[in-house]
This record gives C-alpha cells, structure tokens and sequence, in this order.
C-alpha cells in the first residue's frame, strides 16, 4: 500500500514539526492529503431527479375514491383509509372525540368480530391496523401479506363500514384515556410542544383544544355511532392501495367488495377557519421539577402551497436549520436540540417554530434576548451569498427522503391528492427552491414573520432564572396554568318523571319547614357556632357568628385557639382577614365560600322557584343544580319530610372531596324549623360537629356592616 | 434472537421467505473483505436516490473494561465529533492544547487520589487550570465541522450508539454524495478525535444519576440485570454507572479502539441507490490504507449457572413496577426462535395474554409486556414479563397471575390458530422491515456477525414455521422454572415495625 505510506508518512513529518505559521500549515495538510481529497474538495455529479410514482385513480359508482399503486418488491399489499373529517369538527364541550371514535372502532371491532377478534384477524393475516386523526383528516391504515391480501381487505371493509363499539371497549378506552391526561404533564417536550400549539392556535379553537378529562367524560356510545354515520359513507372515503398485485384485478374486487356500501349523508363542509384567539406573546409554564427549560417562540405558519414556502424553509434553515445555522453558532453551549422549521401545513396553516432545550435555566433569559435579536436582524438585512446555497443544498438534499420508504410513499401521496396539491408538487417545489434569491428571503421575512406578533412558550422553573421574563421588555409575560382540572361531576338530567317527584319531595319539605313562602321571606339570618372538630381531624375548636343576607352575600366571623379569622363574599368577590393580615378572597377560598352559598338552607329549599334543576335520585333524594355547576343531593326524611342529609363536592386544593352533612335536633324558630346540631363527614371519615347556640332570622342586617372589615 | 429494537418491543423474526425472495436478494447484494479485514456488504435499491450506511462495531458495552463501564457508550456518542483534518483550524497546536487538557486532567485527578491528604483549594486551581487548557483547544477547533459536512450534504437519520454487542454509526445521503460519506467514514475510523470528550462525558454521567435516585421502572430494570447476572457484563448498564463515568479519560477510549476498534472487527452495508463496482473501488481507495491489527481477544464471561431463584425489593414513592426474568440460552441456540413466539403470545399489546388477562379481564395491570432477549443476546440472556399494576393493585397479585400463565404453558400445548396467528405476525412485521435501507443496512451487519452469513436473513424463518406446540411446551418447562428466575420489584416500604414478613415477599 505505497499511497497509504505515503500519507502516513507525510502526516508524520506534519505532526513532528513544530507549530509553523498558518499558511505553510495549510499546505502541509493538503500535501498530506494529496493522495486523498479532502471532503470539500469532492466534485459530485447531478442528483438522479426524484421519480414519483404515477397512481391510478378511479371513482366507485358509490362515489368511494379509488388510488392503486403496483409496487412487486415485497409481499405486501399496503393500504390507507382517508375520511374527510378530523378533530377540527370536534364540539368544543367534547374535544377529542374524533380521535376516541377512531381508536373504538380500532379496538371495538364489528359485530361478527367483536374487541380484539378484528385485530386478531387482522394478526392472522400477518397484518397491522392503525389510525390518525389530525384536524383535517382522519386516516386509517393497514399492511398486510399479500398472500392473504383479499382477506385483510375484506376484514378492513367490515371494520370501517360496521363498527360495533361496544360499551365495556368504550369504558376501558376511557379509562386508559384519563390516564393519559392525567400523566400528561410528565415530560417536558410534550408539555412544551402541547401548550405551544395550544397558545398559537388557542385554547378555544379546534386547533389548539386540548382534551381534558371532563371532555372525555360526556362523550357516550352514542356520540360514537352518530360520528360514524356521519363521516363515513363512500362519498367521503378515499383508499388508497400500495403493494404487490394487479391493479385491474385489484379495482375489480374491491368494485364488487364494496358496492354493496351505499350509505348516503350530506356533503361535509369546510373546516373551520384557524381563528387566533389568543393573543401572540409569552407564556411561562411553572415546571417545578423540570432541571431544564424547554422553550419554543413561533407561530401560524402557511399552507402546503404557498408560493413562499421554498423562501422560508431557507429562512428557517439560515435561523436554525443546522450547526451553521445563526442561532446554533451563538447559542452552542447552552442550548441542546435547537432548530427552526417553517411546516407549511396540509390543510390549515401549519407552524413556524424555533425551539430548544435550555441545560441551565438559568440562561432563559439571554437564550430568548438571542432568538429575538435574530429573528429582527433576518428582517433587516440580506443573508449572505454562502448562507443562502448552504441552507438551499440541505433543503434541496432533504427533499429526496420523502421517497424512501416503500409503506409511506403511498399515504403521501393520497394526503397530497386529498388535500389538492398537484401531482407534479415535489418537482416544482425542487425547481422553486433552486430560484430562491436573497432577496427573496429578506422579503419573505419581513412580509411573513413578525416578531412582535409571535408567540413565545416558556416550560422551566422560573426561580432558576437569571432574571425574570418581564426584564425582556414586549409583551407582558402570562402564566399557563398546567394543573389538569379534575374531573368534574356534573349534574344528572332527570326524565320528567323523575323531576316531578322531585317537586314533590321538596314541596313537601317546604311544608314541613313551616311553608313555601315562609322560607322565601327569609331575608338574613344571624346564627351562633360551636365548632368541635373530630380528633382525627384535629381535635380543635371554635366558635363563629355567621351573618347572611338575601341573595348571596355572608360574613362569617370565627374565633379559636389559633387566632381571628373573618371572611366576607358578596357572591362575587370578598375579603379574608386572617390575624392581621389581609387579603381577597380567591381560588379555592372563594370557591368553598360560593358553594357554601349555593347551599344556604332557606333559599335552597325553594329552588323550585328560582332556575335550577331539580332530579329526584331516588325516593328520598333530590339533586339540585344550577347553570354555575353546583350540585347538591339532599335527603330527605322519610318521617318528617324533612332534610335529613346534604351530600356534595367540595373544592379542595387538587381538587374536590365528598361532604356528608347530617341534621338533627330540629328546632323552631320564627316559625321556621332549624337543624341545631350538625355534623360533617369529609370523604367517609367523621370531621366536625356543629352545634348551633343561636340562630335571629330577618334580623335587619346591612350590607355596610357585614362588608365593615374587623 | 436477535432482537433489533426499533421501538420498545420490536421483534425481530427473520421469518420465511419464499427461496425466490432469497435469489432475489441474492442477486442484489455484493459483499467483499478489504485486505485490512473491513467486511463490505452491499444491497442495491434504485426506487429513490438515496443510500443508507451503517457502520457495525463488532464490540461493546460487553468488553468495557472493569470499572469503565459507559466507555463503548461514550465513544458512540463521540462519533461525529471529527478527525484530525475535519473539526480543526490548526491540528499541530490543537493536539498540543489537547495533550494540555490531557496533563490537566492527570493533576486532578492525582490530587483526588490524594484523598484526605488533598490540600484545601489545590483542587480548585487545577480545575481553573483545565478550563484554560479545554478554552485553548476550543480556540483551535472548528467545532462540529464534521457533523455540518453531513448535514450540509442532505445527510439524515443520524445515529450512533452502543449496545451490549456493538457500536453502530449510521445515516444516509442522496446518492450522488457516496464518495463523501467514504471520505468522511474512512477518517473517522482513521483518524478520530474526540474533541468532545470531558462535555459528552458529564452529560453521559447526568443521564445515568437516575441509577442513585430515582425509583422507576427504569431503575428496577437495572436492579434486574445487576441482580440476575454474576459476573457476565450484561450486569452492567449500557451507559455505565455513574461512578464509572465520571472517572473516564480520552486515554481509555483510545485504549478500547485499539485493541476493538480495528478494521477486521467492522462490518459496514451499504444499502440503496449505489453502483457495487464503483462502491467497491472507493472502499478499495479509501478504506483500503486503514493498517489492520490483531484480532480483538474474546470476552471469556461465563455466567454462572443459577441454581435458585432471586429476588430484589426496591421500596419508594413510585407508582410500583414488577420485572420477571428467566434465564435463556443465547441467540444461535436452537430454541431461540421459540422465545419470539413466546413474546409475542404473551405480551402482543391487544391480542397477548398478558394484555388480556391482566389489563382487560382481571384489571390488575395498567399494562404488561413481554420480551423475547433481554439486555442483548449473543450470551446467555434473559426471558422477560413485566407489569405494571393498575390502581390499588399489587405486585403480589400480578406475579400471581403471571405464574398461572406460565403453569399453563407449561401444562397443555398452544393451540394450532395462536401459533399460526402469531407465526404470521413475526411475518409481517418482517417483511414490512425489509422495504427501507435504513433497517436493511441495521439488519444486514448484525447477521452477518452472528452467524456468518447475512442470508441467515431469510433463511432463519425456516425455524419458526418448524417450531411445534410440543416444543414450545418443552421450552417453558425448561427455561421459565423459578430456579432460574430472578424477580424485581418496587413497591411501598412496609409500615414499620417488623413488617418485612407480612407485607409478602414475593419469590
């Protein structure tokens, strides 16, 4: 090997000299390397031009698009389904029900296969099926050996056109389902990714919802089947076949296969518009165990095929693209996993998006202070000559791989027919990446990206920052609370008998009290307290003078061993003072003072005379709501007609706990009967016991007084 | 078998192909060995113009040495870090300042082997010493030249890792750029400079300080294998433990590549739209002068015959996790393609009958899976079951459930349409791998180093159609006995006062 000595030798005699200056330097190495080329010294020839494969489209008479595809490398018949429906048509009140559809009728099965015997058939026939849902589209695909080829496609008809889903599937999936919400904060890159699509698009619109368990919980088997019906009928299907057969056979079957589906329904309309209803600035997600800080500034992109998209791929690219890009070179050391994308999207607009993981939080501040800088300095002047062919090379390069794989070429390409992009796209995109000037880019920055209008998505802990957001300076820093909301109860809906016994049980009550229109009169009351808290709870005591006035304002003085607490709501907003300190009353505070109010017993008991519901559960209970979701379920006594029970949610700090309130020792005052003893479980376990020492109805309260702070 | 994983619990069954498929294939492949030992395999796919590479190592995280667990890791993570002409501006002084930091490093860790006798402050003046000399480095580095000279040429799928076994570098390029990737590979497997070292390594060490803290899942795997292995390296986790890591040097990594990393230890694929002919010649070019050295000596490990069963208890906060392994035969054994059949009955994620037993029927599990080699499996290996307990739900009663599967493998055969469903899956999932270069160019190495012969590919599928009721009963009654089990598991500490006993050991 006389070159390889050559080199080695010459490399040698490099290394053994001493450091010289640079220029002779330099050319020792290119002598060393005579033999071999240095890398950017290699002269490549033209790229083979990207072939896309022609597909064969045709229509069913049933109106069902057809798209084959021959491909004889491999065994398999690929497949994709493409229904024109998505999580866009989600109703806000049950986001996430596209995706819960698809994923039942995944793993419900049909009626001849129920559960899991539709994907064991699917296995039998060394076949996969899964499923996606974006916003504008709802995708299934499959792929099979072809030697069971028909059959996989058989089976595939039966699940997509008689799903069965069945209800212990639905609950299971459910289940599974609040467990993924529940754990969704667990990393940071998916909190990241998630709030920052939520704040660009916003919370409030189809784009941006986020699933939460309530949302899950009023979805219903229902929903399912009417979803179904909807969206699935041949007119809005598409399937698209990829693999190893004749395609003339393979239209002829699946002519004959899926004739027989006929189902009619209206034409789906348009998607809803992307509406922004957020407005663009920062957020910062409080992650107290994150060690790191995930950051990603951005917003609405373009659409697949908007003239600008080559320009601001290079744009991207220049910001972001790669280790030459401006914000990798600055930003190195503190920055791991950054990049910039501009992702037109199919559809709907996509995202343009710069994000990062910062190893010390600390640097936040500063990594933000760099992308804005350079996000502005992009806007105002030209990139350079060797900038712009380097970020269009990489772009040119990468367009290859879009072909690569022989089991996704196929859903591409039905995507890109689905959505009416050209045949010819990829080609053109190619020659419109070729002509992007420099030019282009500065004007494509300025038209299209606005760093005043961005959004910016913090996940860190702030404590570890070297300064808080607000010394940024722009748009004022909102937090993004992600505390999951809990699962709420929410109120039974009653058929109309169940609400006529309902009035009835209550009516009752009212006489029992002393009448109907006695309680309506009731206009304050003052009553004395004697508070003894269980010893599991505590042990304490305390004593409270609690003042209440028609409709909802309450003054509750309370005084024991730990000092004077006073609170004051007027069902709105109010004051807690607490040992000298003072403060409003907000958060879970206001929330238990608005439910205590919500269940004041004299207007309570003539709810049927204000705009509440009222279900009888059973015999004895009625559950009584209003449209501001309080809930309470009182029982009655079946002797004496009167409240035996109240049972309700508290708000608690993570969440709720069960309340159990049980009366006795009824007493009259005014002519009204009066609970003088009550006790309180909390979540089954005994709390506190109350005894009323004595209770002034219609005393002649004012509002001035009961607002006067202590 | 060899269990490729792309994605937790990918399987991968060689299965059968029709002997057509094989000439097929046969006919698109060319292999060649360079006089230095460097084996070539070459698979042809024109339908885009793209090529994948994918260099294997033919050593790993198994030939760590003692107390350098985590260097074959750190070496793979140091990969695109550059050569000797790719990544400097000045290489002369660059090695000088390198050498500098090298010097450093030795003064501290002297003064840390001094131990009490280490003078207040000294420490922190050498360390001040190191920061100038890693700063005079940087002063001499084009940093991440190497990695830009890919990207900047459409490079993608960029990978480097270790395993057990291996050290695999891998990504693709359009296909009019070949000859950069034989530029660029031939001086890393030349001329490799880890101007990375001492940050990878840091960053190497933080990733694994979960193996000091935290309770998860992941940690009670690793209880698993330090616990089911004596003195076979599959003890050791793959990155290393931390202790080991932080103490690495340059000087390690430049030990393990030698006595490793020669080229009759390294088989590169080469799988896409690529001419062999013109292939070949650049390998002859370029690759061609790499000296060859001795071959590397073998790990000799033998795993100690386990004659009862073990069990380790890690109690903590955590959700709790149960992890069951069974000793298995290495991959070439006989009855390696009974344990993907197992895998697969058991722990599919909607048909297996873990799933269905456990998460479905009894609702004691969130989730349960099956696996059919565990950590790797060119040695003796493990069987794997583990679940994770729904709420309010045990490990006791999950280990409970899972034993009654296991009598019942071993009680009555398989039935005839669970074997051939499952037979027909590993099918699929098979050939659906074979349609991209990426997974072919993984593949192709891998079988060669195992058993000789990448055609072992298609042909090894021959053994799963072969495997019967009968011999999957057998094999459960041979391998999945509690003598050679080892179980771990997390759980809640035991409310104190003598209750180790009664909150149930499980065995």
């Amino acid at each position: 090997m006389i070159r390889g000595a050559l080199m080695l030798a010459a490399a040698a005699t490099a290394l053994a000299q001493t450091p010289p200056p640079k220029a002779p330097a330099v050319a020792r190495k290119s002598a060393a390397a005579a033999a071999l080329p240095n890398y950017n010294e290699l002269k490549f020839p033209e790229l083979r031009p990207i072939a896309t494969p022609t597909i064969q489209s045709f229509t069913l008479p049933n109106g069902m698009q057809l798209l084959l595809l021959e491909d004889h490398e491999l065994p398999l018949v690929n497949g994709t389904v493409l229904v024109r429906t998505g999580s866009a048509f989600d109703p806000p009140e049950k986001a996430g029900l596209a995706a819960f559809a698809l994923q039942a009728m995944l793993q419900g099965g049909t009626a001849a296969k129920p559960g899991e015997e539709l994907v064991r058939q699917f296995q039998d026939f060394g076949a996969e099926l899964t499923g996606e849902v974006s916003p504008n589209l709802l995708s299934m695909s499959f792929s099979g050996l072809k030697d069971n080829g028909e059959l996989v496609i058989d089976a595939l008809k039966d699940g997509l056109t008689a799903p069965e889903f069945p209800q212990d599937r639905i609950d299971r999936l459910k289940a599974h389902l609040h467990n993924v919400i529940a754990h969704r904060n667990d990393a940071g890159p998916a909190i990241l990714q998630r709030e920052f699509v939520s704040m660009v698009f916003g919370k409030h619109s189809p784009y941006g919802a986020q699933v939460e368990h309530v949302n899950l919980d009023r979805i219903n088997r229902g929903d399912l089947v009417s979803f179904h019906q909807r969206y699935f009928f041949p007119k809005n299907v598409t399937l698209a076949l990829a693999g190893d057969f004749d395609a003339a056979l393979m239209k002829q079957r699946l002519e004959v296969l899926f004739g027989e589906w006929k189902s009619e329904q209206p034409p789906i309309g348009a998607f809803p518009d992307v509406g922004r209803s957020m407005a663009p600035g920062k957020f910062l997600a409080e992650n107290k165990d994150a060690a790191r800080a995930f950051f990603a500034v951005g917003g609405a992109g373009t659409g697949q095929l908007d003239k600008d998209n080559p320009a601001l791929e290079i744009m991207a690219g220049i910001l972001a693209g790669g280790l030459d890009g401006r914000l990798n070179r600055l930003l190195r050391g503190n920055v791991d996993g950054l990049t910039a994308s501009w992702t037109p999207g199919l559809g709907y607009p996509g995202l343009f998006e710069v994000s990062g993981t910062i190893a010390n939080p600390f640097f936040t501040p500063k990594v933000l202070q760099t992308v804005y800088d350079e996000l502005r300095k992009i806007r105002t002047e030209e990139v350079s000559d060797h900038e712009l062919k380097t970020a269009k090379a990489t772009a040119l390069n990468r367009l290859v791989f879009g072909f690569d794989n022989q089991l996704s070429i196929m859903p591409r390409l039905a995507e890109y027919q689905y959505f009416n992009i050209p045949g010819d796209y990829t080609r053109q995109y190619q020659e419109a990446l070729e002509a992007v000037t420099r030019a282009d880019v500065l004007r494509v920055a300025r038209e299209r990206m606005d760093p005043d209008k961005l959004t910016t998505v913090v996940v860190a802990n702030p404590t570890a920052f070297e300064a808080p957001l607000e010394s940024l300076g722009g748009a004022p820093v909102n937090t993004i609370d992600l505390t999951i909301p809990a699962p709420k109860v929410e109120a039974s809906v009653g058929d109309a008998a169940s609400q006529r016994r309902a009035r009835q049980l209550l009516a009752r009550a009212q006489q029992a009290e002393g009448g109907a229109d006695k309680l309506a009169a009731v206009t304050d009351y003052v009553q004395e307290i004697a508070y003894q808290f269980d010893i599991s709870a505590g042990g304490a005591q305390a004593n409270m003078t609690e003042r209440w006035m028609a409709p909802n304002y309450v003054r509750q003085d309370t005084t024991s061993a730990s000092g004077k607490i006073s609170v004051y709501c007027d069902g709105k907003i109010g004051w807690i003072v607490s040992g000298g300190a003072s403060g409003a009353l907000l958060g879970v505070q206001l929330q238990q003072v608005q439910s205590n109010l919500f269940r004041t017993m004299f207007p309570l008991l003539v709810s049927d005379r204000a705009e509440r519901k009222l279900t009888a559960i059973d015999d004895q209970t009625v559950e009584i709501s209003d449209a501001g979701g309080n809930i309470v379920k009182i029982v009655f006594d079946n002797a004496t007609g009167l409240p035996k029970n109240e049972l309700y949610d508290a708000p608690v700090a993570n969440g709720t706990v069960s309340v159990i309130e049980t009366y006795a020792d009824y007493r009259e005052v005014n002519g009204l009967k009066i609970p003088f003893k009550v006790s309180i479980d909390l979540a089954g376990r005994k709390f506190q016991d109350l005894t009323i020492k004595s209770m002034q109805i219609n005393a002649g309260l004012k509002v001035a007084d009961l607002e006067k702070r202590p | 078998m060899i269990g490729l994983r792309f994605g937790a619990l990918f399987l991968l069954g060689a299965l059968f192909l029709p002997a057509q498929e094989l000439r097929d294939y046969e006919r698109k492949v060319s292999e060649f060995t360079l006089s230095n030992g460097l084996h070539f395999i070459i698979l042809e796919r024109h339908q885009a113009p793209i090529v994948s590479f994918h260099t294997y190592l033919n050593a790993g995280s198994t030939e760590d040495p003692a107390r350098k667990t985590g260097l074959a890791s750190l070496i793979a993570r140091l990969a695109f870090n550059g050569t000797e002409t790719i990544g400097t501006k000045n290489w002369p002084l660059e090695k000088k300042a390198l050498e500098a930091v090298e010097a450093a490093f030795d003064r501290m860790d002297d003064e840390r082997g001094k131990g009490f006798g280490a003078k207040a402050g000294a420490f922190a003046i050498l360390q001040a010493g190191e920061s100038t000399a890693m700063g005079d480095a940087f002063q001499q580095q084009n940093p991440d030249e190497y990695l830009r000279a890919i990207q900047e040429n459409g490079g993608v799928a960029l990978d480097s890792h270790a395993t057990q076994d291996s050290i695999e570098t891998s990504y693709s390029l359009p296909s009019n750029r070949v000859e950069l990737w034989f530029v660029l590979e031939s001086q890393r497997l030349a001329h490799p400079v880890f101007r990375d070292f001492y940050r990878e390594r840091s960053k190497q060490a933080e990733d694994m300080a979960y193996l000091g803290e935290s309770k998860s899942p992941a940690r009670v795997r690793q209880s698993l294998l330090s616990a089911a292995f004596e003195n076979l390296p599959y003890r050791n986790p793959v990155l290393g433990w931390p202790g080991d890591v932080v103490a690495l040097r340059a000087g390690d990594a430049k030990d393990y590549l030698d006595t490793y990393g020669g080229p009759g230890n390294i088989v590169i694929a080469i799988v896409g739209d690529v001419d062999p002919a013109a292939a070949q010649r650049l390998a002859e070019r370029y690759f061609g002068p790499i000296p060859a050295r001795p071959h590397p000596p073998l790990v000799r490990s033998q795993e100690s015959a386990q004659s009862g069963p073990k069990t380790v208890a890690l109690w903590g906060d955590s959700p709790p996790y149960l992890i069951i392994g069974y000793k298995r035969p290495p991959e070439i054994h006989r009855d390696d393609p009974a344990f993907d059949i197992l895998a697969t009955i058991l722990g599919d994620p909607q048909t297996g009958w873990l799933h269905q037993e456990l998460v479905e029927q009894k609702e004691i599990a969130q989730s349960a899976e099956a696996l059919s080699d565990f950590p790797a499996a060119r040695y003796v290996n493990l069987f794997v079951v583990s679940a994770t307990p729904a709420k309010d739900h045990t490990v006791e009663e999950n280990q409970k459930a899972i034993d009654e599967i296991v009598a019942r493998l071993q009680s009555r055969p398989i039935d005839a349409a669970t074997l051939a469903r499952v037979k027909n899956v590993l099918r699929g999932r098979f050939v659906r791998l074979l349609g991209g270069n990426q997974e072919l160019a993984a593949l192709l190495p891998d079988f060669y180093v195992t058993y000789g012969d990448w055609r072992k590919l298609f042909s090894v599928g021959e053994n799963y159609d072969r495997v019967t009721a009968e011999e999957m009963q057998r094999v459960a009654l041979e391998y999945l006995i509690p003598a050679h089990r080892t179980v771990a598991y997390l759980t809640s500490a035991p409310p104190p006062g003598g209750a180790a006993s009664s909150h149930g050991g499980l065995q």
